[in-house]
């Protein structure tokens, strides 16, 4: 017959090996802390400076003075946009200026419909590494007479979307 | 068991506890990860811009029109609203209340509300 004494023992090291072997489960289990937002950063950064800029344009040069970007707007000007803009976003403090290239929608409301106008026209460039993003600014139109298609001459809201990438 | 040894019961009580402990550590370590995410993805998520721009074109509309609700005021809130939904899958909607005094100022009470599904955001604002 076995010898059955230390029996304790025996109960008593199972249930160490028991609690030592859950323990290493989970701190196996658990990985570094993981961020889903490593792949969204650069985009974040390009986001916020198209914003910025958007907002730069949108800022009257003195108080009660005219706003850049309701004027170019209202004048459909392609040529001023796009160049103010890509000025604004491309400049950096040194060296050559940034590769940075945008196309630009205003979107509408006409009775029922939103239409979609087209400011800017991509030009044939492809994007880098960083995929494209959108930013948007909401514009205040007056109302004025003289100002031609396609929005109308109501006072209105319109919501200028540009997609920018880096080339 | 009656020539067991019984000796050093306390070195094997504390060893259990010492066990125990690292136990609810290690738990503590898995649960931070979980934290880690929810909290990333909560600051990705958030349309911080979107929101801003929101109120910036509210702000615009009430210094223009007040609370008048005129037919041009009702276009404007509508463009807002309707290019809202199409553009940005945001449901909007404002009012702007009758003005109150605010230390000698008169002020506007804007009630904006704000769904995109993921973050809602709403907001009593006086704006003068």
């Amino acid at each position: 017959m076995v010898n059955d004494s230390g029996q304790l023992y025996t109960m008593e090291g199972i249930a160490a090996g028991l609690v030592m072997l859950l323990t290493a489960y989970l701190i196996l289990s658990t990985t570094s802390i993981y961020t889903p937002g490593d792949t969204h950063i650069p985009d974040m950064q390009l986001e916020q400076l198209g914003s910025d800029v958007l907002a730069m344009m949108d800022t009257p040069d003195s108080d009660g003075g005219e706003n850049h970007l309701v004027d170019l707007i209202n004048r459909s000007d392609r040529d001023g946009f796009n160049s103010t803009f890509l000025e604004y976003c491309n400049a950096r403090t040194n060296g050559k200026p940034d590769t940075i290239h945008m196309s630009a929608n205003v979107a509408y409301r006409d009775g029922d419909r939103i239409e979609e106008h087209q400011l800017v026209k991509p030009d044939e460039t492809w994007t880098g590494r960083e995929s494209a993003v959108r930013v948007t600014r909401w514009v205040q139109l007056d109302q004025q007479s003289t100002r031609g298609d396609p929005y109308g001459s109501r006072a209105q809201a319109v919501l200028v979307e540009v997609l920018l990438w880096r080339a | 068991m009656a020539c067991m040894n019984e000796d050093g019961q306390w070195i094997v009580l504390m060893g259990l506890l010492v066990a125990v402990g690292l136990f609810f550590l290690a738990l503590i370590i898995n649960q931070s990860a979980l934290v880690g995410q929810t909290t990333a993805e909560g600051v990705l998520e958030f349309p911080k811009n979107d929101i801003r721009d929101l109120r910036e074109a509210i702000f615009d509309y009430v210094d223009k029109y007040g609370n008048t609700g005129d037919p041009a005021a009702n276009n404007v809130r509508d463009d807002i609203i309707a290019i809202s939904l199409d553009r940005k899958n945001a449901v909007v909607d404002f009012t702007v209340k009758e003005p109150v005094d605010i230390s000698g100022q008169r002020a506007y009470p804007v009630e904006i509300h704000y769904n995109n599904g993921v973050t809602v955001y709403d907001e009593t604002v006086y704006h003068y």
